[in-house]
């Protein structure tokens, strides 16, 4: 059923010759993206770097970052997901037909084409956006990128990965992850963690109106987030830990002034393909780091009556 | 101050078996006696030291990508309830870090040595092994697909290999050197394999797996490291690999060399549909080569993970299963895949991998050379060990696990033909004694005077995977951690690190070739050693490593 | 046997867990156990009389009253017996539930039935997202029993399920029928978009026109014998599932071809008139 096939970015710098950008504007959104990792480079596997290498950028607009792609397919908005679905069908040699391939805004001939320089790559690699994760079919329309490069290594050697932005959230993910077993979207209420997206998301749990205090660190939802989870928001005890002012530090009862981590707090920060980078911190903060703030307040409550009342140590099934 | 009277004591180590001995602790040794501190009356108990896990995945990218992709595991196995002494987590396929620790103290295993860490993401395992409570911890650095130290044993550059790997162990923090599936992971990097240990890898003219394993065996030899190569060969889990196996311990030239979960190794047959088990052959081979130790990776029937660095090899249990399949190629050193699995006892393979194990353990006579593990997760979960000991201490218990396997694997396996049964003597030496020595750790496995306090106390039980699954104490550092089946205190463990030779001019060498290949900056690349909690320097044994630079 | 009766009589701030409502559960216990089991408020334990007014005890057939939205788990797991609701409830609603008989007489939410074994949900309002589904990460969804519900449901209806029945008379959203291996969902006010997607096995029937995905194949008309079947099934729930020959026929499409998959979605056409 799929799964997730993914290498490091010195992978694809030393070995990609077939890069596709699906849903993503890294001219704009990760400008060090094509010089650092998927365009310019030379390695001993390609020695003659862009030349040897296909770039195939696929989205609803023509963006700023088509212009360094050998191959453009304009995909018909809200049709990625169909799009990708077509391709996984058609790389197995199963027949779909041209008016359905049409709906998606693409001939058979461009995806005959894609598809025999996918098989034809030793290594190839896709790269999708936000374009991609936050359109209608979210989680599904990664997933199929994700699949399609798994099923990929049939043929030959294929790897996909999230172009993820926001600071340090594969960070926040991978730690979560050796802590909890689960990324995000995690309840401890029963004082184990639990994990559903959609019922524990933070975006959920606010536009329902189901928590009664926010704490909120390196994040600022008060500009992102949809009008009812800001109202709420606002309308709780909503603590933020930030160095700067931001829409949500506006709307909380206590703003707590951090060290900017990574230029004055030192730490670990995860690449996107999760390779950990040490934060060497470059100037002096008057403000004390998030870890510090965030640890400070755990002794306090410590010291507090536990709430958790009688509980085993374990429990052998979960709710 | 602690005292333990009356216990009956399972020494290994000392030569002490059986004998009815008390314990006394101070400062978190034994000592010869002690005046005063809580005594625990351990009269008709069964007295273990700590159990030392030598082949363990347990931290760092490769379980957490495995963490991520099983939530529905997470979901149905146990869970620890926070308190305001202890953190929550899950246990399952996959345990969580904090879970990890309790699991493995609550079953009396107070060691753990994870096998598998690429140099890149190392400050990630060390930042998860912080988070695994009350055992002490170690780790092994995977070099024989590091694309760099490939390419000048190509060149012939065997000196400046052998900088080049002491300089990456220090870099890792690491304690040993971990080869898997030599010059294959690089080749899998074109979605190729090596399976033959005398042809040229993908990508090189004239270098193949079996100079890799000659090459590093040599160098984790002379570079003195306590553990010697910890040896994970080709073609794992394929049928009739026994040949790659012998042929890669020839290679070895006589080095010592620690092979890594042999029952994935120990094959015959032509295909799926002829495998059989030749683990009486191999066991045979090594009962007379004093240079090789090994742990089983023994199966046990039911759900697991497997994850390893042999991408090859899950890339085909993913087409084998049609389940979810996870990879993680990592840049010039190695990469991981993960795959869910079910080991049924109906399916014939898994029948006979399950008995693979179990004759390899069996076998092989000498109980200080054969280990016990799972290769955690991949043959079944670490928690699951006890199991595996009340099957090597009971041939009708044995007996009762075949019956339901299929009748093909008649003339497949030799198990039904072996009727040894294992001491609490010989348990004692392949959960504790054996793995302590070879991984070179002479303070663990011991309880002589002087040795870390990590003590095991069982009530003596007929129901052998009842009493192991659950000490009566278990002692960590002589803190009593678990006591009646409750998690009493939450140490922290220490990390063994070892910091072999290499010529000053090593990192000049490197700079270059490394700026050439990653894409981050080389002073990134190195952990700093304040990023290791509580971390202990073990000695090499090179004289030279007295002067090292750093 | 008389029911045990629940009534809300505080509002919850939060969420209110409560799993231990089950008739399962309830048959077993005295009205002073009922009234002191355990609800997780939050993450507060809080007794059940504090949020509910109990009359009766020693019953598998409960009756609630209130606007339920926040309470989350109700009937979990549940073997036997039933559970009405009257008002709003919250997710997981017979959540993994192997028999017994659960209505809703208002509106249900996400994960209505997910993972469920047999029984059945009806519902006389709408439905939330993952009606019948796995949850995230699990192989198989719903692999039993019936859910019908009489308005819309959400997104991912029947998520990789199994077997078992889903009937839905409102409109679907997307996805509904993704990755289904066995089973069969009846839309009888047709789906938004990707319908069936990625699905191996199993059976989606449409009594509306759908968009299908374009890795759907055509593959003839008929008028199938087992639909017949279903429909004298469903009429006990006051459910119309045409299938007479003189009333029209259904189109066939087979697909996913991604997968490839070899499940079936059957639009009705009604015979010209």
């Amino acid at each position: 059923m799929g799964g997730k096939v993914t290498c490091t970015l010195g992978e694809v710098k030393n070995r990609a010759d077939f890069i596709v950008y699906w849903g993503g504007n890294p001219a704009e959104c990760h400008p060090r993206h094509f010089t650092k990792y998927t365009l310019m480079q030379k390695s001993k596997f390609l020695p003659r770097g862009r030349k040897d290498r296909t770039v195939v950028m696929v989205d609803i607009r023509e963006t700023k970052s088509v212009k360094a792609a050998d191959i453009f397919l304009q995909v018909r908005p809200g049709k990625d997901f169909e799009l990708m679905t077509i391709l996984r069908a058609m790389v197995k040699d199963q027949e779909v037909s041209d008016e359905q391939i049409a709906e998606t805004g693409l001939t058979r001939e461009q995806l005959t084409d894609l598809i025999a320089r996918m098989k034809g790559a030793r290594f190839g690699v896709m790269f999708f956006g936000m374009g991609l994760s936050m359109t209608r079919g979210k989680h599904m329309n990664s997933a199929a990128l994700l699949t399609l490069a798994a099923e990929m290594n049939a043929f030959t050697k294929f790897v996909a990965m999230p172009m993820r932005g926001h600071g340090n959230v594969t960070g926040a993910d991978v730690i979560m992850r050796w802590q909890t077993g689960y990324p995000f979207g995690i309840s401890f209420n029963r004082g184990y963690p639990r994990y559903n997206p959609g019922e524990f998301s933070t975006v959920d749990v606010l536009v329902r109106g189901d928590t009664d205090c926010a704490f909120i660190i390196g994040a600022d939802p008060g500009a992102t987030m949809p009008q009812p989870a800001i109202d709420h928001l606002a309308k709780i005890p909503t603590i933020v830990l930030d160095p700067h002012v931001t829409h949500t530090s506006r709307l909380a009862r206590v703003h707590i002034t951090t060290a900017p981590a990574g230029i004055a707090a030192p730490g670990t920060g995860y690449r996107m393909d999760e390779i950990p980078m040490p934060l060497r911190p470059a100037l002096e903060s008057p403000y004390p780091s998030d870890e510090e703030v965030v640890r400070r307040i755990k002794e306090a409550i410590a010291a507090k009556p536990d709430w958790m009342g009688q509980q085993p140590q374990m429990l052998l099934s979960q709710i | 101050m602690l005292r333990i009277i009356g216990g009956t004591v399972y020494d290994p180590a000392n030569g002490i078996n059986g004998q009815v001995k008390d314990l006394f602790i101070d400062g978190g040794k034994l000592v010869a006696s002690a005046a005063e501190g809580r005594t625990i009356d351990a009269t008709g108990m069964v007295i273990f030291p700590g159990g030392v896990d030598v082949h363990t995945h347990v931290a760092g990218g490769s379980i957490n990508f495995a963490r991520a992709m099983t939530p529905e595991d997470h979901r149905r196995t146990q869970a620890f309830i926070r308190s305001q002494t202890r953190r929550s987590g899950i246990g399952g396929m996959a345990p969580t870090t904090f879970a990890t620790g309790y699991l493995y103290a609550g079953m009396g295993w107070t060691t753990v040595n994870e096998a598998a860490v690429p140099v890149l993401s190392a400050r990630h395992t060390h930042e998860e092994l912080a988070d695994i409570p009350i055992v002490d911890k170690s780790c092994l650095v995977l070099m024989a697909n590091n694309e760099i130290m490939l390419d000048l044993l190509e060149e012939g550059e065997y000196e400046r290999a052998k900088q080049i790997v002491a300089w990456h162990i220090w870099a890792a923090k690491a304690y040993g050197v971990k080869a898997v599936n030599p010059g294959g992971v690089a080749a899998w990097k074109w979605g190729k394999n090596a399976s033959q240990l005398t042809d040229p890898i993908e990508g090189y003219a004239t270098l193949t797996p079996g100079s890799i394993v000659t090459h590093l065996a040599r160098i984790v030899a002379e570079l003195g490291i306590p553990h010697p190569l910890h040896l994970h060969c080709n073609n794992l889990g394929v049928p009739g690999n026994i040949s790659t196996t012998l042929e890669t311990v020839k290679h070895l030239d006589g080095a010592r060399a620690h092979l890594a979960h042999l029952q994935y190794h120990a094959y015959g047959g032509d295909d799926w549909d002829t495998m059989k088990s030749e683990a009486a052959q191999l066991a045979d081979y090594f009962n007379s080569h004093p240079n090789l130790t090994t742990d089983a990776g023994a199966v046990l029937f039911g759900d697991t993970v497997t994850i390893s660095a042999d991408g090859p090899w899950q890339h085909l249990l993913y087409k084998l299963t049609g389940r979810k399949w996870g990879n993680l190629d990592v840049e010039n050193e190695t990469g991981c895949g993960i795959v869910p699995y079910t080991y049924r006892p109906s399916n014939l393979v898994n029948a006979v991998q399950w008995a693979t194990g179990l004759e390899l353990l069996l076998l092989i006579d000498d109980p200080w050379r054969v280990f016990l593990s799972t290769d955690h997760p991949n043959g079944a979960c670490f928690w699951r060990y006890p199991e595996i000991i009340q099957l090597l201490m009971s041939a009708d218990f044995r007996k009762e696990c075949m019956a339901p396997l299929p009748t093909a694997i008649k003339n497949r396996i030799t198990l039904p033909e072996i009727d040894r049964e294992y001491t609490l003597y010989e348990i004692a030496t392949i959960i504790s004694a054996g793995p302590a020595r070879a991984l070179g750790l002479h303070h663990k496995g011991n309880l002589g005077e002087g040795m870390d306090a990590d003590i095991v106390i069982y009530n003596r039980e007929d129901d052998i995977a009842r009493m192991f699954g659950h000490p009566r104490y278990v002692i960590k550092g002589g803190e009593i951690v678990i006591e009646e089946g409750d998690i009493r205190e939450t140490p922290d463990g220490r990390e063994y690190l070892v910091k072999p030779f290499y010529e000053p001019d090593t990192e000049e060498f490197l700079r270059p070739r490394f700026e050439d290949r990653y894409c981050m900056s080389f002073e990134n690349y190195p952990v700093e050693m304040e990023r290791i909690e509580r971390s202990q320097i073990q000695a090499c044994a090179s004289p030279d490593s007295s002067d090292s630079p750093q | 046997m008389n029911p045990i009766t629940f009534r809300l009589k505080q509002e919850p701030t939060v969420t209110l867990e409560a799993e231990v409502i089950t008739p399962d559960r309830m048959l077993e216990m005295s009205r002073a156990e009922i009234a002191a089991s355990t609800l997780y408020h939050g993450k507060r334990q809080r007794r059940l009389d504090e949020f509910f007014e109990i009359d009766g005890e020693r019953s598998d057939h409960l009756i609630l009253h209130g606007d339920l939205t926040r309470v989350r788990h109700l009937g979990r797991a549940m073997t036997r017996g039933s559970l009405t609701v009257q008002g709003d409830v919250g997710m997981h609603l017979g959540a993994q539930m192997k028999g017994g008989k659960i209505e809703v007489f208002g509106n249900a939410s996400d994960w209505l039935g997910a993972e469920m074994l047999g029984g059945e949900i009806l519902v006389h309002g709408a439905a939330g997202q993952q009606v019948g589904a796995a949850y995230r990460g699990s192989m198989a969804g719903m692999r039993g029993g019936l859910i019908v519900i009489d308005g819309a449901a959400g997104i991912e209806v029947g998520m990789r399920m199994r077997r078992g029945t889903i009937v839905i008379g409102g409109r679907v959203r997307d996805f509904a029928g993704l990755e289904m291996k066995g089973g069969t969902i009846v839309l009888q006010q047709g789906a938004e978009i990707r319908t069936g997607a990625w699905m191996r096995r199993g059976t989606i029937i449409s009594l509306q026109p759908l968009q299908l995905m374009p890795t759907f194949a055509a593959s003839g008309s008929f008028n199938p014998t087992f639909v017949a079947v279903y429909s004298n099934h469903l009429r006990q729930h006051g459910i119309d599932l045409p299938y007479r020959a003189e009333a029209g026929r259904y189109e066939r499409f087979v697909g996913d071809r991604a997968i490839p998959g070899k499940g079936e979605i059957l639009i009705w056409r009604e015979n010209a008139a």
